[in-house]
Parts: C-alpha cells; structure tokens; sequence
C-alpha cells in the first residue's frame, strides 16, 4: 500500500513511543496514542477504496436535508422538531459493509452512481439536551476519514462547536470542510457571515479550512460541495490524511509533555565516585588490609625461623576471620562487618547525586525517573556486593621462593641441631671425662660444632629477616592486586545495579524522543512541529462599533 | 418584609459575600474549578442582586433579555423600544456591551452604582468593555427596565460570563430561544438554574417559521413541562421579514401586550420580584452548600497531603536514630570529647597527624603513590552530617512522591524547583547543628567528670603513653608502611574507652551516649522540620485555612436565622 507506506513507519514509530512513554509519562496521552495506533490499524485494515465523509454539526443546522441533497433522495426525515436526528445513518456509494460494520452503524442506504467509494453519515447534532447524541458524535469523530461540519448562521460562533470540536482538532485542517448552511436566509449578508466564520476559525487554528457558504434546500453553493468531496474521494487520500494528522497530534503533545534536555552520560570521575563509595560500604580496605596481612603471615610460617614459627599458627589467619577464602566462592557469606549507617548513608547519597547530576538538564518527572531507576535496586546492592567480594580473585599465591626458603631454614636447623647435639654430646663426654676422647674438629681455629649451632642459628634469623622483608614487598604487591580486582568486581556491580539502569533509563528517553521525532512528518523535524502550533489566542479581538 | 428584617438580611448577606470571597479554593480536588465558579455566581448574585434588592424593594422591575446568540435578542429589545439602542446583525455575536432601557423617570434608579456596581455607566454611545450604557426611552413604560445582555454560548468567553452575570441580577428573565435553538443544552443549563434559584422566567419562541409553528410551539411547551418549567409563559414570535430592521407590530403583539400589561399592575410587579428574592435567597444555603462540600474536600485532603509530608520526615528521623542507636558512632564521639576533657585530645591528635604525614611521605618515597584522596578523607570525617543528610534527601523523595500520586499534590508540586530532594543549604546547616552538637557532647562530658579529671587525666596519659610507645615501636619496625600503627592507635582508643567506663561507671557512659543520642535527634527533628516546612508551606499556601468551614457555617446560620 504505497499511500500508507510512509504512514505505516510513522505509525510503528508512535506505537514504539506509547511503549516507551508507559509509566513514565501521563497515562492519559499514552492512551491516546495507543488509540491512535490501534484505529489507525483497523481503519487501515478496512483498506482505502472508500472514504468515509460524515456530516456534523449542531441541530438545526440541516445536515439531514444536505444528506438528503447529496444523496439525490429523501433517505432520512428532517424536521422542525428538535433534535431530529437520533441515530447516524449512512449513505453508500458502491459496496463497504465491513467498513459499516467497524463504525458500528445500522442504519444504511445504497446509492447508485459516482463518486463509487464515498460512505456519507448523517451524524446526530453534539448541542441538543439529549446526551446521547453527543456521545455518538464524539465516537465516530475519531474514525470517519473526512470531516464536514455544518452550521447555520445562527449558531456559527457557538462555544459548543469550537471549544469542544473544531479547536481541539485544530491539527486535522486538511480533513475537514465547514459548511455555512441557509445561506438563503441571510441573502447578501452570507459574504459578510462567512467572513466572520473564517475569522473564528482562524481564532481556532484552523484558518486554511474551506468554509463553503451554501443553501440545501435552494441547492446554491451545492456543487462547489460536492465537488469538493468528490475530489477527495477520487484521489483516496483522505483516511491516510487524517490518520496521518492524528498521529501528528498525539506525537506532538507526547513531545509536549516528554519536555527539554538530554540526559548526560556516566562519566569516569561519576562512575569511580560512585565505585569508592561502593567499596568503602563493602568492607574493601578491610579485606586489602587483611590480604597484606594474611600474606606476611603465611610468609612467616613458611619463611620464619622454624623454632618458633609455630607461635604465630595460635594467631587465626585475617582472610579466614573475614569469612575468605583463598579461592573465589560466591555463594559463600562473608563475615565481613556489616555497613555502618554512616557507610550505607555514603552510598544513597552517591548514587542520588549520580543521578542528579546525569539528570540535571531534564525536566523534573524524568528526574524523579532517573532517581527511581539508580535507586531501584539498592536493597541488592548489600548481598550483591558481598557476593563480589566472596567470589573475587584475591591473588594470595605463595612465591616459588618460599620452597628454597623453608628448605633452606630446615637446612639451617638441622644445622643448628647437628651443633647442639654435638655440642651436647661434648658436654656429655665431658661430664663423664672422656672430653678427648674425642677430638673436636676444628675450622680456622673455631670448633666445628659450635660453628654449626651459630651458622644455623644465625642463619635462620638472618633468612628470615630478608624473606619478611620480601614477604612485606610481596604482601603490599598482593594487598594491590587484590584491591584492584576488587575495585572492579565493586565496579561491575555498580554498573549492573546502579549505572545500567540509569542509562537505560536515560536512553529509554532518548528512544523515545527519537521515535517521537520519527512518528512526526519528514518535511520538519519535532521542534518546528512544536512551534507550529501555538497556543490559540482564545479571547476574539471586540470588534469595535 | 419589614423595614428591620430587611436589614439584618443585609448584614447577614454581606457578612456571606464576604466569606464566600474570602474562600482559597485553591487546592486542585475534583469540582474545584465548578466550585469557584459558583463561589463567584453566589458573589455576583448576592451583591448585585439580592442587597440592592433588599435595600430598595420599591425599585423599578429589571428584567433581563438574555438567550443564545443569534437568538435576536437585540432585534426585539430595539423593536420594544422603537429605536436602534443596541446593534443587531448576521455577524455572530452581535451584543458585546450590555444595554439598559428603561423610562426616563426611572433613570436615577439605575444611574447610581446600587445595582451591577462594578460597571460604569455611560448615555449616548456604545459602552467600553466592562460598561453598561442607559438608553432613557418613554416607549418603555415606567417601573419596568429592560437589560439586554450579551449572548450564553458563542465562543467569546467574556460575553458569557457577562451573561450569567446579569441574568443573576435580574427581578426578572425574559429568555429568548428559537425554532432551531430550543432544544440546545446550554439553554436548558441555564433555565434549569433559574428553576431551581426560583427566578421569575418567560421565554421568548423567536424566528419561528410559519410551515412548523404549532409543532415547535407545542413540543417547547412540552419540553417546559418535562423540566419543570410549566409556570413560565411562552411568548412565540413568527419568523417574518424585518422592517427596517425592527421587528412588524403584529409579530411583536404577543410579547408587547404581555410587557404592557405587566408594567400596568404594580402588585403584578412586586410579586415578581418577591418571587425571585424568595426563590434565591432560598436556594442560598444549598448552594452555599456545594461550595462548603468542596472547602471540606480540600481540608481533607490538605490533611493527607500533611500527613504524608510528615510520614516521609518522621521516618527520616527514624532513620537517623537506627543509624545513631548501633552506638558506635556515639561511643566513637563521647571518647573524642572525652579526650578534649581529659585535654589529652591535643596530644593524641598531634601526634597522629604527624605520623600520618611521616607515613605518607615514606610511602610517597617507597612506592610513589600520592598520599590518600582529600576528599575522601573529608568525607569519612563528615559522618554525622552524611547521615543527617541522606535521611533529609530520601525523606524529601517520599514526600514528592507521595504528593506525586495525588492531582492536588501534583499541582502544588508543579512550579516547585526541586522539592524532591534536600534543600541546598541543608548540608551547611546540618555541619552547625553537629557542631553545635559535639559541643554540648563536651559539657556534657565534662559536667560529668568534674573532680574526676586530675585523675583521668593521669590514667589516659598512662594509657596514651603506652599507646604511643606501641605505635613508635611499631612505626620504626616497618617504617611505617604497614598500617599497623593505625591499630595500635585503634587499640589505643578502645583501651580509652574502657578507662573512659572505668572511671566513670558503665552506667554514666551509657548515660552520657543517650543523652548525646537525645540531643542529636532533636537537633535533627529540627532540621527536618526546616526542610519538611518547605512542603508545608507551600500546601499552607492553597490549602483551606483552619476556620473557613466554620466561619463560613456561621455566615449561612446567620442568613437563616435572619429570615
């Protein structure tokens, strides 16, 4: 349907709006583009063979007897009594039940001849003191392709055609024709009255409407009428015309109410503001803290003087006390200390400023909606965060070195122990006199078992003052490893938990600006669409004298 | 009516205007904008009708011409008349200022401001916006004025206020319809108000085509019945050519013979009048009534808009405490000011700092590192504040949000710079309050260790020392790059605190923590209370004010007991 085409995207772009409007602007709007949509689809359905034109106006005016002269026959009964048209009957040039079917009316009538395709409705009035009618009218208003309201000279100006119809549809001029009926009463005052009609109308936003000043009873100015509709409904443009200008309509006060302003992006200083604090509510410099220490003291046990290494095993190891372990286990709790209230209030407030300040230059809903959306997740955040913390790589990998190391201390101390055996077996050997016996090996002059107990012991301490000076080095290298994987865990979860949908809230905005933009014409973008209509200077200049 | 009775039914008239304009209304409940509107009827109609009537009951009869436009109101008041006193046409609507015309005699009744006073008079020329012009004619006969106003339902907004507004004033309602209008809704709307306020009312059938006479006529006549109308006469003028612009004899007979006839009978006259006062000071309480229903609606609901502000900041203050109760806050602040009593705070905070800076400049050289963010430090440092102020932010989020659900609180929120998170100065106020705070956190604890502190003084610097020692030792082995010092320091103040508890009792320093929490929570309540005041405010600003309803009761109490 090459008519359609361009309607069709614009269509699917305000669906796509509505979609992304819902819950965050008025529902009121987001339902009538939905509406919008969905009519425009079943009008659409019913394809464009037949243009349905229906004839509105207040009672009096003679939209019966103009049905009736249009129609060529009296199909439907005028009258002095008002109101005098209670139910909307159709007259059909050709063949469109389907399409009476989707308009709901009963009432229908067969005429022959041209112009083939035009589905003509004689509408109740909307002013009358029976509500009924109105709620008629105001059902099929949105659905007819072509609009022609009727009026009379007497009723013209009536706050009840133009408040309630003509200037809230003040956006669908090409889908409409106003029509000055009786004409034959005012005689030479008709160009005057129709003047005074456009000027109004104009007051309305409607100033390129056609006013067609004309009498149904004396058939003067009926041609050009029909001429008109003829010509709409030979060239088969009126549905998507009007559809066309319903989705402007609802597009443009979506905009409307969309508001201003883009939203900025996360930046890095926000993004790592956002992470300290993040990693400060967790427990990270605990858990670093604890890394470097629990390195040195494993460093010590495998490093240290074997004698008295021991003592430090009475001490718990820091990550074990944290509730770590050394292999990432996200399942398991930690113990680390809970958040303080002052932590946790570090963290609300983070991420309230992170939004407002990503949110700055939006009106104040979308604000609200940044906020809600950086906030919806914090009751999360605390589990989540002490996942990370759980399942992050700490990096406490034992140094090749300590190997050599231990091997080195136990050599040292089978050095020393070799020593002190000997040395005691010397002090054995004397007690019992039997000193030289055995004679003592000497070195330089320096008896050998001696050299061995101070070599190893000596040794010992001298080992393990360098390795605690490494395993310091080692533990403060491991200290920052491990801060910076759990910086970035604590990071990744502030971009799933906070970032994300923020951005996603924000680029759901622009989504659905961006559709909005789409679902407007091509010839002028959403701003000139917003400009073009102002708001309607509602009082009427008094005309003077 | 007596003399008396007459004036104290003044009085309690105007003390009722003068309520009903005192009445906001400005809270957005449904039928706010309908109540406004009859609040400035009920005004309109009790100054410019029922106290100038009251005053002057001899006055001449002031019937009003009112109807649709196009209806030919002006083509009958000038044909009544015989001369051009108010223009008439095919351009839609023609009357734009109202015209008055009555019998020369009867002039100075009108001249002065005691009826429709607001608007300034003029003879001899078409009236201003806002005017009223007199047009003095002996074709009108004495004691009987005609006014004829505007149209009800063209599209110019101001013509129908007007409209209403006269029709209001009138003794009496000469309403004009027409074959094509009569079965209109607005209309009806408003014959429907003149029922039911007991105006005296006729209708004119205008523009009535020969073919359908009968048929129109009767089927009005039945509508009338249908709606309560069946009192009022009906006047029906046949559509027929105009002569010069005004209106043949024959077709004006019915509606000049009745107006002749009721300016010849004066008792007629006052009847009509006393009908018409009668009948709206009747319908006075009632619709009085409507309008109270709707100050009562927004009482209400100023009253929950109010209670949801103070939900959101109560709960606020709640948070606050469940930070503050955890205690280690409070202890952490008691030991501080306890090292400022003892006066070994100096000491301990000198000496700290100067560590910090040697540890930081070691660890600059060692690992080339810059010293601990700034800011950070700063903010850890603020803790109270933080607190204080991320309570005051989310409670004013609930607030917003609450009053977010509500049309009312929608529209209060409207031109409101950012109401849903704290105010601006707010973290300013908070560091005064907790200075303030931790200031009388030091007389508190020093009231308490009065005669104590020569001794406390001794044991902390017994135990600071010993602290010290620990920490230089410390220091000096890992040259300051492990942190360990810190603990020590940490460990130090823990010791602090348990010679803090010794030598004060457990019990005093739990004391003193409560007392320090109370004082906290209340210098918090009041800096929610600043900032819930913001929504307070602007609710005071619309909302009903405490003695409306009643006044407002005793203004109606006061009419009916005058009647």
């Amino acid at each position: 349907m090459s008519l359609a085409g361009g309607l069709d995207a614009r269509l699917s772009a305000l669906g796509e709006a509505a979609r992304l409007a819902d819950g965050r602007l008025d529902t009121a709007l987001v339902d009538e583009a939905e509406g919008v949509v969905r009519r425009a689809g079943e009008r659409l359905g019913h394809g464009l063979e037949a243009t349905v034109v229906a004839l509105a106006g207040p009672t009096g005016a003679g939209k019966s007897t103009l049905f009736n002269a249009l129609a060529g026959r009296d199909l439907v009964a005028v009258g002095v009594r008002r109101p005098t048209t209670s139910a909307t009957t159709a007259a059909v040039w050709g063949f469109a039940p389907e399409l009476l079917d989707w308009l709901e009316i009963h009432g229908r009538h067969a005429v022959a001849g041209d112009p083939e395709g035009l589905v003509l409705l004689d509408l109740p009035d909307f002013d009358s003191v029976e509500t009924s009618h109105r709620l008629e009218v105001e059902r099929l208003v949105p659905l007819v392709d072509l609009l022609v309201w009727v009026v009379d000279p007497q009723k013209y100006a009536d706050a009840a055609l133009h408040e309630r119809y003509l200037h809230p549809l003040r956006s669908h001029a090409g889908s409409m024709l106003v029509v000055l009926n009786q004409a034959d009463r005012l005689g030479d005052g008709i160009g005057a009255a129709a003047g005074d009609l456009r000027s109004v109308l104009a007051a309305d936003g409607l100033g390129e409407v056609p006013v067609l000043p004309l009498s149904a009873r004396t058939g003067e100015g009926m041609p050009e009428l029909r001429q008109a509709i003829e010509e709409r409904v030979e060239r088969r443009e009126a549905a998507v015309a009007r559809l066309a200008a319903d989705v402007d309509d609802s597009a443009t006060r979506l905009r409307a109410a969309a508001g201003d302003g883009h939203g900025g992006e996360v930046d890095r200083r926000q993004r790592e503001q956002l992470a300290a604090s993040l990693a400060e509510a967790a427990g990270v410099p605990a858990v670093v803290a604890a890394v470097g220490r629990a390195h040195r003291r494993r460093g010590a046990l495998a490093t240290g003087v074997p004698w008295v290494a021991w003592v430090r095993r009475l001490r718990p190891d820091p990550l074990r006390r944290l509730g770590l372990g050394d292999a990432p286990q996200e399942d398991v709790r930690t113990s680390l200390p809970r958040a303080t209230p002052v932590q946790r209030a570090h963290v609300d407030s983070a991420v309230r400023r992170l939004a407002g300040e990503v949110a700055s230059d939006l009106p104040a809903e979308w604000l609200g909606l940044a906020r809600r959306a950086a906030t919806a997740r914090e009751e999360e955040l605390a589990d989540r965060l002490d996942r990370a913390i759980a399942g992050a790589e700490l990096g406490l990998t034992r140094p090749r070195w300590w190997t050599a190391a231990r091997w080195l201390q136990r050599l040292l101390a089978v050095v020393a122990a070799a020593g002190a055996l000997w040395l005691l077996a010397l002090a054995v050997l004397g007690f019992v006199q039997l000193g030289d016996v055995v004679p003592t090996p000497e070195y330089n002059g320096f008896p050998v078992p001696t050299l061995l107990l101070l070599v190893g012991l000596g040794g010992a301490l001298l080992v393990a003052f360098v390795a605690g000076r490494l395993n310091g080095v080692g533990a403060r290298r491991r200290a920052r490893r491990a801060e910076r994987a759990l910086r970035e865990r604590v990071g990744a979860v502030a971009d799933e938990l906070v970032i994300a949908p923020l951005t996603a809230e924000l680029g759901a905005r622009d989504e659905l600006l961006n559709a909005l933009d789409a679902a407007q014409p091509r010839e002028r973008g959403g701003l000139t669409g917003r400009l073009r209509r102002s708001a309607r200077p509602r009082e009427r200049a008094v005309q003077a004298g | 009516m007596g003399v008396q009775a007459a004036a104290d039914l003044a009085v309690a008239l105007e003390r009722l205007s003068e309520r009903l304009r005192a009445l906001g209304l400005r809270l957005s409940v449904p039928d706010a904008e309908r109540a406004r509107h009859a609040r400035g009827e009920l005004v309109d109609q009790i100054d410019d009708y029922l106290l100038p009537r009251l005053r002057r009951m001899e006055a001449p009869l002031l019937m009003v011409v009112g109807g649709s436009t196009g209806a030919g109101k002006s083509t009958l008041v000038n044909s009544l008349v015989g001369g051009e006193v108010s223009p008439a046409g095919v351009l839609r609507p023609t009357t734009r200022a109202p015209v008055l015309a009555c019998h020369p005699d009867d002039v100075p009744w009108f001249e002065d401001d005691r009826v429709l006073g607001g608007m300034p008079r003029t003879t001899g020329g078409p009236a201003g916006p806002g005017g009223l012009q007199l047009v003095p004619t002996p074709a009108l006969p004495p004691g009987l004025a005609l006014l004829d106003s505007p149209d009800i339902d063209s599209v110019v907004e101001r013509n129908r206020a007007l409209a209403r507004q006269l029709l209001a004033a009138a003794d009496a309602w000469l309403f004009i319809t027409t074959a094509a209008r009569y079965a209109d809704a607005v209309p009806w709307e408003l014959l429907h108000a003149a029922r039911d306020r007991g105006t005296a009312l006729s209708l004119v059938l205008d523009r009535v085509p020969p073919e359908g006479a009968g048929e129109v006529a009767s089927h009005l006549r039945e509508m009338m019945v249908e709606h309560g109308l069946d009192g009022a006469e009906l006047l029906v003028v046949p559509e027929t050519p105009l002569e010069e612009g005004f209106l043949p004899a024959a077709a004006l007979a019915p509606v000049r013979e009745w107006l002749d006839a009721l300016a010849a009978d004066a008792q007629a006259r006052a009847g009509l009048v006393r009908r018409t006062l009668t009948g709206a000071l009747d319908s006075l309480p009632a619709r009085v009534g409507g309008v109270r229903d709707v100050v009562a609606d927004q009482e209400a609901e100023a009253g929950r808009l109010r209670a949801d502000v103070d939900g959101a900041y109560e709960r606020g203050l709640e948070e606050i405490d469940e930070a503050v109760r955890s205690g280690a806050l409070l202890r952490g602040e008691v030991l501080a000011r306890w090292h400022d009593v003892v006066g070994t705070g100096d000491l301990m905070r000198a000496l700290e700092s100067r560590l910090g800076r040697l540890r930081d400049r070691v660890r600059v050289l060692v690992t080339g590192a810059p010293p601990a963010d700034a800011e950070l430090r700063a903010a850890v440092q603020s803790s109270v504040d933080a607190v204080v102020h991320a309570a005051a932010d989310r409670a004013a989020e609930r607030a917003a949000a609450a009053w977010r659900g509500t049309p009312a609180g929608r529209a209060l929120l409207e031109d409101a710079a950012r109401l849903d998170s704290a105010s601006a100065d707010l973290l300013e106020r908070t560091r005064d309050q907790v200075r303030a705070w931790q200031g009388e956190v030091f007389d508190l604890v020093s009231r308490e260790a009065a005669g104590k502190r020569t001794t406390a003084r001794v044991a902390s610097l017994g135990v600071n020392g010993a602290g010290l020692v620990v920490m230089l030792a410390v220091f000096a082995q890992t040259g300051g790059l492990t942190g360990a010092e810190v603990a020590v320091a940490g460990g130090t103040s823990a010791v602090g605190q348990r010679v803090l508890e010794a030598l004060l009792g457990d019990q005093a320093v739990r004391t003193l923590a409560d007392k320090a929490r109370e004082n906290l929570l209340t210098r918090s309540r009041k800096l929610l209370d600043t900032e819930a005041a913001r929504f307070h405010d602007r609710l005071a600003g619309a909302a009903p004010g405490p003695e409306e309803l009643r006044v407002l009761d005793d203004a109606v109490a006061a009419l009916e007991g005058a009647r």
